[in-house]
């Protein structure tokens, strides 16, 4: 596309030069120096994408309970967006998942070294269609995701709708995906999991330096939900959730620092209830620098078939009691509550590269939950790495 | 139980929806050329979707909440 | 095809967009897009609102270094251009002579009083180090009205061609840039203002690129049987008084309205500039004698 306006106004020198019998250095120079500023693109114009866009990122997670390092992940996402003939843009990503550690059968209270080592790598492809509109958007896209012991693959489509001053913008989505799982344990074969979301928002201009996104999920799960490597893990085969996401930018004209509140409201036939309120802050430096602090709050209700653990069963794990047909010791179903603190370092590098590294603490307790009181357990912690590295092309 | 939970959480959407509605209502309309600030990569949502991809799938699978912010992108066996 | 015709006021000055459209609400909505695009330069490099980009680099003037942003970026590096290819005489931080020169009163000031503003001049205390500006003297003021109007012509141009456009043209107060001739094929007709009558002292023929013009009737006081007009020399702070009028045709309006502006700098060296261009031009000085290089440029038969 900047190849084309060049050749316009090439197109357009040669008979200014032909009409002059002693050109010399001084019009060309301006012209060139113009044409350069023509290159830019109109900020005001919603268009399809003119370069393509190629990221690398690198992903370091470890987490650990007292005395304990649990899960490792190191991840590597590779996408490419290449835009074509103006309207369209394909995008597709690449990710692997190499997951080692150790992951509890039950409750961590009482840890010591019994958890069963375990190794896995996932494979993720990812690749979406855009087309671009006048006042809106339209993508379509299909994901597959292979581990030992989980396949899942899912197809998506998604559509926006700007009014005509592009101060409102329609947002809505839909998913489905199936998923098969085959655990090595073999506690069941061939299980499936099928789930449909749908999403709904808009996205409002306020000020000139404020926008806010306003979003409404729901999602609808059948199948096997339990987790085939804990001990007494009996989930209920139908899982819907809704979820009410608001996110607010807001451009500070005294730093020239952007400001990032999100809130989001989550709820579950499981009877989990979720709040997430996350804040990050985004200042530039003159020299190029992007510095962003973040923090960002959770807490949630235990599920209805959550088993509190009994302290007189120690060192055992609690029993189910008698009769009961669903239940699970899985911590993450318990009530608790978590704090991230993340730190992020962005360089533009020249005009094409962009370069960032991403710090994130994470730390989880039951008595941190604002919406439950299920019996401690160790706290959980964890910390993760990010590498990114992306250029225009 | 939970029906009549999901009842009182869409009269508490709908309030929300409104106040937004309202919002533009009053407020005049932001026009084109003051869109500079607005046009700054920091200031659009899902700027960076191979970050957001690593952070939604480390919650995921270790709370048990999810979603909220776009569909597809394939499940995994970790939550 | 019908040809649409929407004038606005922008700049200070009175514009015009004309296109040719499939349906008349297209072209609405079209030139719409285009003016918002012109506005959306005016209000972002404006000197009179305290938010613009180039308040808050004047407002940092011998503090520090302040980051911006691509468009701003450009702009400042041909500005860049221009100081060089003008040996000096284009400067866009002579905008503060502003402060000595009133052109509403027919006052010429002193040498006391211009001389704090001179030293406050030079191209040469401005530092670009990658996406940032300085302004190493304090209370310098760089502005971008030397070549705003012409840039936002061009812009409002791209957008329109973007879109799709082949038949129209911008004419933001004179200064005209043309994306493609009549829905006919014939070119678009456009009059050289006279610099002393109410009247066009020659008409142009375009079918493409840009028309700029410089004058000293645009703005200007006289006193003693002298002119003063407000196209200031950067170096003396004295107005230019050579030339009554220069126009240039370019391929983009933002490179027309640059050299029309260091031709009127450059005084009597500025035929030797504007033959040096390439670009065809029309020129009137004070003795209001015409030069020209183009056969396209038809003097009024008025």
């Amino acid at each position: 596309m900047q190849l084309r306006k060049l050749k316009q106004v090439r197109h357009l020198l040669k008979p200014a030069r032909a009409s002059a019998s002693n050109a010399s250095a001084s019009g060309p120079a301006i012209l060139l120096a113009a044409m350069s500023l023509m290159t830019l693109k109109p900020a005001v114009a919603e268009i399809a994408p003119d370069r393509g866009l190629m990221s690398l990122r690198y992903l370091d997670y470890q987490d650990s309970q007292p005395g304990e390092n649990r899960i490792h992940v190191g991840a590597t996402s590779a996408m490419v967006m290449v835009p074509l003939a103006g309207e369209w843009a394909v995008t597709g990503t690449y990710t692997t998942d190499s997951i080692s550690g150790a992951s509890p059968r039950y409750y961590t209270y009482d840890s010591n070294g019994k958890f069963p080592k375990m190794h896995d790598l996932r494979r993720a492809e990812d690749v979406s269609l855009t087309r671009y509109f006048s006042q809106g958007t339209a993508t379509v896209g299909a994901s597959y995701s292979k581990e030992s012991d989980y396949i899942s693959q899912g197809l998506s489509a998604q559509g926006t709708l700007s009014t005509e001053d592009k101060n409102t913008t329609f947002n809505f989505g839909t998913a489905v995906s199936n998923d098969e799982i085959n655990p090595v344990n073999k506690i069941v074969i061939g299980e499936r999991k099928h789930v449909l979301d749908m999403l709904a928002g808009v996205t409002q201009v306020f000020t000139p330096q404020d926008i806010v996104q306003f979003d409404l999920g729901h999602s609808m799960g059948d199948g096997y939900f339990s987790d085939p490597y804990k001990i007494f893990d009996n989930r209920p085969r139908s899982r819907n959730h809704t979820t009410a996401m608001l996110l607010w930018n807001h451009f500070f004209y005294a730093t020239e620092g952007t400001g990032h509140l999100s809130y989001r409201y989550y709820s579950d036939t499981y009877d989990i209830r979720a709040h997430t309120l996350n804040a990050s802050y985004d200042q530039p430096t003159a020299s190029g620098w992007m510095l962003t602090p973040e923090v960002r709050l959770y807490s949630q209700s235990a599920a209805w078939f959550y088993l509190e653990p009994d302290p007189t069963a120690r060192p055992y794990p609690t029993f189910p009691s008698y009769g009961s047909t669903y239940y699970s010791l899985d911590q993450r179903l318990s009530s608790f509550g978590a704090i991230t603190l993340g730190f992020k370092v962005s360089k533009k590098i020249g005009s094409d590269w962009l370069a960032d590294i991403k710090y994130e603490q994470y730390e989880q307790r039951n008595n941190w939950s604002v919406m439950g009181n299920s019996v401690p357990l160790d706290p959980f912690r964890a910390r993760s790495i990010q590498f990114g590295l992306s250029c225009l092309f | 139980m939970n029906a009549h939970w999901v009842h009182v959480r869409r009269g508490g959407v709908r309030f929300v929806f409104l106040a937004l509605l309202s919002g533009c209502a009053t407020t005049a309309p932001v026009q084109p050329w003051e869109k500079g600030d607005l046009a700054r990569p920091e200031m659009m949502f899902g700027q960076d979707p191979l970050d957001s991809a690593f952070t939604e799938h480390i919650y995921s699978s270790k709370e048990g909440a999810s979603g909220g912010s776009g569909v597809g992108g394939g499940g995994c066996g970790c939550n | 095809m019908n040809v649409t015709v929407r004038q606005f006021k922008a700049m200070a000055c009175a514009c015009e967009i004309a296109l040719a459209d499939a349906t008349e609400a297209e072209a609405a909505l079209k030139a719409q897009h285009a003016i918002d695009e012109v506005l959306r330069i005016e209000t972002k490099y404006s000197r009179y609102l305290k938010d613009s980009v180039v308040s808050k680099i004047n407002a940092a003037s011998g503090l520090g270094w302040v980051a911006c942003d691509e468009e701003t970026l450009h702009l400042l590096r041909y500005a860049d251009t221009l100081y060089r290819t003008s040996a000096g005489l284009f400067d866009i931080t002579s905008g503060i002579l502003r402060r000595a020169w009133n052109f509403n009163t027919p006052r010429v000031p002193d040498q006391n009083e211009l001389r704090p503003l001179l030293d406050k001049i030079g191209w040469s205390h401005v530092d670009l180090k990658s996406d940032n500006v300085r302004l190493s003297r304090t209370g310098m003021e760089i502005d971008f009205g030397g070549f705003g109007k012409e840039y936002a012509a061009d812009r409002a141009a791209q957008i329109l061609i973007d879109a799709g456009i082949a038949h129209g043209y911008v004419n933001l107060g004179g200064d005209i840039r043309v994306i493609g001739p009549k829905p006919d094929s014939s070119a678009w007709s456009f009059g050289i203002q006279h610099p002393r009558e109410r009247q066009l002292i020659a008409t142009i023929p375009m079918s493409g690129g840009a028309l700029a013009t410089s004058g000293d009737y645009e703005r200007f006081f006289e006193r003693d049987g002298r002119r003063y007009c407000h196209i200031l020399n950067p170096k003396t702070g004295m107005p230019v008084s050579h030339w009554r009028s220069v126009s240039v045709l370019a391929p983009l309006a933002i490179a027309a309205g640059s050299c029309t502006t260091i031709a009127m700098l450059k005084e009597k060296d500025g035929l030797a500039f504007l033959n040096e261009t390439g670009f065809p031009y029309f020129a009137i000085d004070h003795h209001g004698n015409t030069f020209r290089n183009a056969t396209s440029v038809t003097p009024a038969t008025a």
